[in-house]
C-alpha cells in the first residue's frame, strides 16, 4: 500500500518535470519578451544586454534548470511585464478565479444532478427531452461565443448584470479579495460564472441521467419498488446515492479543466483572474509568469489525479487504477 | 476593516453645475509600470503624465507650454537650452521641487537601465546655475530639444534614494515601479497592475485645476468588445480606443458621445530593399522584384487606400502621403500627394519591370499591434493579387512580430511610425529612412535597408538647422527622395476614437494621451 | 412499410449486408427516432454542402482576386451602395459573400474535426490494446503519459504545439501548417478517452476463454487485438467519436479566438466567427449569425447523433 503511494507521487513527480521541460521548450516561439520591454528608440546594445540580464541567451535546459532551481525554493522569479515577483502576483489573482471556478462548479454540480435526476425519471417525458436536448445547445458553441452573447443580452440591452470584471471586493486576512460580500460582486459573478459552468453542467446531467437509468434497472430497485417505497425514497435514497461514486470522480477532474477553461471566460469578462493573467503573459512573452502558471496547474491536476487514485485504493483494493471521463 | 478595492461609476443627477464626480475609465493596455523612466511606451507615458510632470508639456493641440519650468532660452548661438524652473512647487510627499531634482531626474534617465535616454543623446552636459536654474549642452544647434523633452518626468531625488529607486529597474522592478511620487495633478491611490488603478486629485497642484474628478479609476479591458459593451451598460465612463466599427452605433446611442480624432500614427508597407532573392511565396528563391522601383510604385499605384479608408475604416481615416502627419511639425506640404489608384498603371509598371505575368511574395503583418492590422493586410492581399501579384499573407502576434522583422524574414511588411519624442519628420527619417547604422543610432527600424546617399547626407542638417525655413527646405527635398524611391508605402494615418458617457466633457489629444485634469463630469 | 414486418431472419447469413442493416434493430430504432433522423439530415445536409462548395457557392472567397473591398458589410439580400451587387448572407469586411464564405470554412472545420478525430481514434485504440493487451511497463508508461495529456488542458495543449510547430515548420510550409497543427493538436488532446475505453474492454476479454484458445493456436497479439478484441470495444470508440467530433469542431472556433486557428484568408468556421464577434454591436449582424447558427447546426446535430448513438448501441438502455 505505502509503497504503491510512493510509487505513484514519484510518477506524479516525474511528469511535472516533464511537462515543465515541454513547457519551457516552446516558451522561446511564444515570441521574444524584449520587444515589449524597450520603446521604439531602443538600439541593438539595449536587446542584447537585456537578453544577457534576464538570462534568454542561455540554452533553454539551463533557463529550464534555473527555473527549478527557483521554484524550488518557492521562487518563481520576477514578472517581465509587471516587475514584481511571480508568486506575489499569483496569489493576488488565484481569489478571483478561484472563487468563479467554485461558483461555477457549484451551478454545475447543482443543476447537473437536479437535471440529471429529473430527465432521468421522466425518461420518455416531453419536458425531460426537451431539457435533454437543449442541454446541448451549451456544448454546441464555442464559449466565447456564449459569454458575448450573454453580455449582449444582459448587460447591453437589458442593463441589469455588469458587462465585465469582479464589482467591488472586499478583502479578507492578509491576500483575500472576495466578490462574495457584495451586490455587485455577487451580481458581476452570474454571467462568467453561466459561461464557465454550462459545459460542466451539461456533462454532470448526462453522466448522472446515464446512471441513474443503469441503477434504476438493476434488481435491488426493483425490490425496494416492491417493498413498496415511495418514488421518492427508491430514486434518491437508493438510487441517486449509488450513482455517486462515478459522478464524484468526474467532478473530481472536471475541477481542474474549469480553471483550465477559466483562461477564455476570463478574457471574455475581463476578469481578473489567474487565466487572464496567462493570457496576457503570452501576449507580453512574460516567461516566468507563464511558467508558473503551468507548472501551477500541473500540480493542481496531478493531484487530483494522485488524491482520485489514493481514494480508489482506499474504497477498493481490488480496483485497478482505471478510471473513466475527463478530458 | 473591509476595504473597497473597487468603485462602481456614479451616475447621480445633482443640480449643482460643478459637481465632483468619480470617474471610471477603460483602456486596451494597463501601464506596466509606475516608472516614467522605465518603459518608452504610449501606455506607460500617457498614464503618468496625470501624476508626472516634466519642464515642458504639450497643450491641448499639441503646442509646447511651460510646466515645472516657467520659461526657456537657448544658449548663446545654440550651445544649449536654459530652464528657468518654476518656484514653489512640491512633490505629493511634500518635498520641494529645484534644480536638483532636475539633475537627478536627468541622471536617472539617461543611465544605462533607462528606457527613454535616447532623448537625451544630444546632451553633452547639465549644469545646475542656481536653485531654479539648469542648463543643458547639446552636441549640436538643437531646435527642437524642448519638444523632445516633453515626456520626460520629474522625480524628487530624496524620494527615490530613500526608496532605492536611484535607477529604474525594469529587469525586477523596484518601489518606483509600484509608487508615484510626481508633481503632477493627481496622486496614486492605489495600484493593483492589470486589474485597476485609482487616482485621486493633487490638493497641492501648482496650476489650476480644471477638471471635477474627485477620484479616477483605471481598468485595462483587452477585449474590445467587452470595452464598448461596459460604455454601453454605463459600467464605465470612457473607452479608449473604441473599435472603429462600434463607432456609429455609439454615436446612435444618447447616453454616449463619440470623439474622433486623427493620431500622429501613419500605417505604411515596407519593402525588403537589400535582399537578393524573395524568400516566400510562388516565386520563393527567385530574384527580389521589389529591388526595382518600378516594382514598388506598381504596389502603391495597385493598393486602393480609398477604399481600405471607406470599408475597413468607415471613412474615419485619412490617406497618409509621407511617412508623418499633416498635424506634425515637417510635415512637407509640396509632397503632400499621394499615388493615384491606377491598376492599369501599375500593370503597365510591371509590364515594363519584366513581370507582366505577375510573381508571388509573403506579406507579413501583425494581428494585434494597429487597429485593423489583419484586415487591411488582408484588403491589400486582394487588391494585388488584381495586378497579378500572388500575396502570401502571414499575420502574427506583435510578440512574434518584431522578432521575425528584425532577422529579415519578410520581402514586404506592415509598419506604423508614430513620432515619439520630437512629433517632428525628423525622427522617421532617422528611424525608418536613414540607412542602418548602430554606431550612429539610425535606422534602426529600417528593416528593409533602405538607403540614400543624399537623404543620409541632409539629416545632420535638418536636425541642427535652426531657420525654419531653410530646415522645411531640406526635409522638402528629402521627403521628395523617399517619395520617388518608393522607399515605403504610406497608406493611412490611423484615426483615434474614443467614446464616453455624454455627461463626461473631455479633450483628445492627438498623440492620444489621455489627461485626466480635462475631464469634466456634469 | 414491409421490411419492419419481417421479423429478424434466422437466415441472416443469406442477405446482402445491405439488407441486413435495413432489418436490424439499429436502423430500426433509427427511423423510430424523429430526432435521429432529423439531425442525420441535417449533418448529411451540410457535409454535402460542404464538399460541393465550389459548386454551390456563387463565388470563391479563398482566391483573392476575385475580392472587391467595396463590397464591405452588404446586408444580407440587399444591393450594395456602391457596387450594387447583393448577396445572399450579406458580405464581411473584406467583402465576401457570407455564403460562400461559410461553405468553403465549413469544409476546414470538417476536415479539421474529422481528421482530429481519426488520428485521435486510431493512436487511441492502438495504445489502449497494447497497454492493455501487454500490461506491466508499456501499460505503466502508457497510462502515465495519458495522465500528463490530462494534466495539460486540451487548450493549452494546443496552444503550445502550434507555438512549437511554428518554430520548427520552413517558413515557405507556415500557410498549410495552421490546419495540420489544428489536427496535431486536437487529436493529442483527445486521444485519451479512446485509450482508456479501449484499455478497459481488452482487460476484460483477455481474460476470456477464446482470447486464451487463439492464443494457444499460435495466433499472433495484433491479430488477436483487432480481430477479436477490437470489435467488443467499438460500440463505445463509435459513441466518443462522434460526441468528439462535435467537440473537435467547437475546439477548433475556441482556438481560433485566441489566435490560434485557420488564417483569416482561408478561414474555418470558427475563425468567421472570431471575425464577426467584432461586429457585434456594429449592427453588421449577419457577419457572425450566420456562421455561429451553422457551427450551431452543425455540431448540436452530431452532438445528437452522438446521444441517440449512445442510447441505440447501448441495448440494456433500450
Amino acid at each position: 500500500m505505502l509503497a504503491f503511494i510512493i510509487r505513484r507521487i514519484g510518477q506524479s513527480i516525474l511528469v511535472l518535470l516533464i511537462v515543465g521541460l515541454v513547457a519551457f521548450s516552446m516558451f522561446r516561439f511564444v515570441g521574444d519578451p524584449i520587444d515589449n520591454m524597450l520603446g521604439q528608440e531602443r538600439t541593438i546594445e539595449d536587446v542584447e544586454r537585456l537578453r544577457t540580464q534576464l538570462g534568454l541567451d542561455q540554452p533553454f535546459p539551463v533557463q529550464y534548470y534555473r527555473f527549478l532551481e527557483g521554484a524550488a525554493q518557492g521562487n518563481f522569479g520576477v514578472s517581465y511585464r509587471q516587475g514584481r515577483p511571480v508568486s506575489e502576483i499569483l496569489l493576488e489573482r488565484a481569489p478571483a478565479t478561484l472563487e468563479l471556478a467554485a461558483v461555477s462548479g457549484m451551478l454545475a454540480i447543482v443543476f447537473g444532478i437536479a437535471l440529471g435526476v429529473f430527465t432521468a425519471i421522466r425518461r420518455n417525458g416531453a419536458t425531460a427531452n426537451i431539457i435533454m436536448a437543449t442541454s446541448l445547445i451549451g456544448v454546441s458553441l464555442p464559449t466565447f461565443l456564449i459569454g458575448i452573447l450573454l453580455i449582449y443580452l444582459f448587460s447591453v440591452e437589458l442593463g441589469w448584470l455588469p458587462s465585465f470584471g469582479r464589482g467591488e471586493t472586499v478583502q479578507i486576512g492578509e491576500s483575500w479579495t472576495t466578490g462574495f460580500l457584495t451586490i455587485s460582486g455577487l451580481k458581476a459573478l452570474i454571467l462568467p460564472s453561466i459561461t464557465l459552468g454550462l459545459y460542466q453542467m451539461t456533462l454532470i446531467m448526462r453522466l448522472v441521467r446515464s446512471e441513474m437509468l443503469e441503477v434504476l434497472r438493476q434488481d435491488y430497485i426493483r425490490f425496494a419498488r416492491a417493498r413498496g417505497l415511495t418514488d421518492r425514497v427508491v430514486n434518491f435514497r437508493h438510487a441517486l446515492k449509488n450513482t455517486m461514486v462515478p459522478v464524484v470522480t468526474v467532478i473530481g477532474l472536471q475541477l481542474g479543466a474549469i480553471i483550465a477553461f477559466a483562461i477564455i471566460t476570463e478574457t471574455v469578462f475581463q476578469w481578473p483572474g489567474v487565466g487572464l493573467l496567462f493570457i496576457n503573459a503570452i501576449q507580453f512573452v512574460d516567461i516566468p509568469v507563464m511558467a508558473a502558471y503551468l507548472m501551477l496547474i500541473s500540480v493542481m491536476f496531478v493531484g487530483i489525479n494522485l488524491i482520485v487514485d489514493i481514494l480508489y485504493v482506499f474504497i477498493d483494493p481490488r480496483l485497478r487504477v482505471d478510471r473513466t471521463g475527463a478530458h | 476593516m473591509p476595504k473597497l478595492t473597487y468603485a462602481v461609476a456614479l451616475s447621480v443627477a445633482v443640480s449643482s453645475p460643478v459637481m465632483a464626480a468619480e470617474f471610471q475609465w477603460a483602456g486596451k493596455t494597463d501601464p506596466q509600470t509606475m516608472d516614467p523612466h522605465a518603459v518608452s511606451s504610449a501606455p506607460v507615458l500617457g498614464f503618468l503624465n496625470n501624476v508626472y510632470d516634466g519642464l515642458v508639456r504639450m497643450s491641448k493641440d499639441m503646442e509646447v507650454e511651460p510646466s515645472l519650468a516657467e520659461s526657456w532660452e537657448p544658449i548663446g548661438a545654440g550651445e544649449g537650452w536654459r530652464f528657468t524652473l518654476r518656484q514653489g512647487v512640491t512633490f505629493h510627499d511634500g518635498a520641494t521641487f529645484d534644480a536638483d531634482d532636475v539633475l537627478f531626474s536627468y541622471e536617472r534617465a539617461s543611465d544605462e537601465s533607462s528606457d527613454v535616454r535616447s532623448w537625451f543623446s544630444p546632451v553633452t552636459e547639465v549644469k545646475v546655475v542656481d536653485d531654479y536654474t539648469v542648463e543643458f549642452y547639446t552636441n549640436a544647434p538643437n531646435p527642437l530639444f524642448p519638444a523632445s523633452i516633453a515626456n520626460w518626468m520629474m522625480m524628487d531625488r530624496g524620494w527615490a534614494e530613500a526608496n532605492n529607486a536611484t535607477r529604474p529597474d525594469k529587469e525586477s522592478g523596484n518601489f518606483a515601479t509600484l509608487n508615484v511620487n510626481g508633481t503632477g495633478a493627481f496622486k496614486l491611490e492605489d495600484r493593483q497592475p492589470g486589474l485597476s488603478t485609482t487616482l485621486v486629485p493633487n490638493e497641492s497642484w501648482w496650476d489650476n485645476a480644471e477638471h471635477n474628478i474627485t477620484k479616477a479609476t483605471f481598468t485595462p479591458i483587452q477585449n474590445p468588445a467587452t470595452a464598448v459593451a461596459a460604455l454601453l451598460s454605463g459600467d464605465v465612463d470612457f473607452v479608449e480606443p473604441v473599435p472603429i466599427q462600434d463607432a456609429a452605433r455609439l454615436e446612435a446611442d444618447p447616453n454616449i458621445n463619440v470623439i474622433r480624432g486623427i493620431e500622429t500614427r501613419t500605417i505604411m508597407l515596407g519593402f525588403a530593399h537589400e535582399a537578393d532573392t524573395l524568400k516566400y511565396g510562388a516565386s520563393a528563391g527567385q530574384p527580389n522584384p521589389f529591388q526595382d522601383v518600378r516594382v514598388r510604385e506598381a504596389v502603391a499605384k495597385a493598393i486602393n487606400v480609398d477604399a481600405i479608408l471607406r470599408t475597413i475604416w468607415r471613412g474615419s481615416a485619412e490617406p497618409a502621403s509621407q511617412l508623418v502627419t499633416p498635424a506634425l511639425s515637417g510635415f512637407s506640404e509640396v509632397n503632400a500627394a499621394r499615388p493615384a489608384f491606377d491598376i492599369e498603371g501599375a500593370k503597365a509598371l510591371l509590364a515594363e519591370a519584366g513581370y507582366a505575368d505577375g510573381f508571388g511574395f509573403g506579406l507579413k503583418c501583425p494581428n494585434d499591434r494597429y487597429p485593423n492590422d489583419e484586415a487591411v493586410c488582408q484588403a491589400i492581399t486582394a487588391m494585388l493579387a488584381q495586378v497579378g501579384i500572388q500575396v502570401e499573407l502571414d499575420a502574427m502576434p506583435v510578440s512574434n512580430y518584431w522578432p521575425e522583422l528584425r532577422a529579415d524574414n519578410f520581402d514586404m511588411y506592415l509598419l506604423g511610425w508614430s513620432p515619439g519624442g520630437s512629433l517632428d519628420h525628423e525622427h522617421p527619417l532617422r528611424f525608418l529612412a536613414s540607412t542602418p547604422n548602430e554606431e550612429k543610432r539610425l535606422g534602426s527600424w529600417n528593416f528593409g535597408g533602405y538607403s540614400n546617399a543624399r537623404l543620409d547626407e541632409a539629416l545632420p542638417s535638418i536636425l541642427s538647422e535652426i531657420d525654419p525655413d531653410k530646415r522645411q527646405a531640406l526635409i522638402d527635398e528629402v521627403t521628395g527622395i523617399y517619395q520617388d524611391e518608393v522607399a515605403y508605402v504610406p497608406l493611412y494615418v490611423q484615426p483615434l476614437v474614443w467614446g464616453t458617457r455624454s455627461n463626461i466633457q473631455l479633450t483628445q489629444r492627438p498623440d492620444n494621451f489621455f489627461m485626466l485634469r480635462w475631464v469634466t463630469v456634469n | 412499410m414491409a421490411e419492419t414486418s419481417i421479423p429478424l431472419s434466422t437466415k441472416e447469413h443469406d442477405k446482402g449486408r445491405w439488407q441486413r442493416f435495413r432489418e436490424s434493430d439499429f436502423f430500426y430504432a433509427f427511423k423510430r427516432s424523429p430526432v435521429a433522423i432529423v439531425s442525420f439530415a441535417v449533418v448529411a445536409l451540410l457535409v454535402l454542402a460542404a464538399v460541393f462548395a465550389p459548386l454551390i457557392a456563387p463565388t470563391n472567397p479563398f482566391d483573392p482576386a476575385s475580392l472587391n473591398l467595396m463590397n464591405g458589410f452588404t446586408p444580407p439580400m440587399e444591393p450594395n451602395a456602391f457596387t450594387q451587387e447583393s448577396f445572399l448572407m450579406g458580405t464581411d469586411d473584406q467583402g465576401r459573400d457570407v455564403f460562400s464564405t461559410i461553405l468553403y470554412g465549413m469544409r476546414i472545420s470538417l476536415f479539421v474535426g474529422i481528421s482530429a478525430v481519426l488520428f485521435a481514434m486510431v493512436l487511441g485504440i492502438v495504445l489502449g490494446l497494447v497497454s492493455g493487451y501487454f500490461g506491466g511497463w508499456t501499460e505503466t508508461i502508457i497510462m502515465r503519459i495519458a495522465d500528463v495529456q490530462l494534466t495539460f488542458p486540451s487548450i493549452l495543449v494546443a496552444m503550445l504545439i502550434f507555438g512549437v510547430a511554428k518554430g520548427f515548420t520552413p517558413v515557405e510550409y507556415r500557410d498549410q501548417m495552421a490546419i495540420w497543427v489544428l489536427i496535431l493538436a486536437i487529436g493529442l488532446s483527445d486521444w485519451v478517452q479512446f485509450a482508456r475505453v479501449v484499455r478497459g474492454a481488452t482487460l476484460v476479454e483477455k481474460s476470456k476463454d477464446y482470447v486464451a484458445a487463439a492464443r494457444l493456436i499460435g495466433r499472433s497479439p495484433w491479430a488477436i487485438m483487432i480481430r477479436h478484441i477490437l470489435p467488443n470495444a467499438m460500440s463505445p470508440v463509435l459513441v466518443i467519436a462522434t460526441i468528439s467530433l462535435a467537440l473537435a469542431i467547437i475546439a477548433e472556433a475556441t482556438l481560433s479566438f485566441l489566435g490560434v486557428g485557420a488564417p483569416p484568408t482561408q478561414p474555418s468556421l470558427g475563425t468567421l466567427i472570431r471575425i464577426g464577434q467584432g461586429f457585434l454591436f456594429s449592427g453588421e449582424w449577419w457577419i457572425l449569425f450566420f456562421p455561429a447558427c451553422t457551427l450551431l447546426g452543425l455540431a448540436l446535430s452530431v452532438n445528437l447523433l452522438g446521444d441517440w448513438l449512445r442510447d441505440a448501441l447501448n441495448p440494456r438502455l433500450r
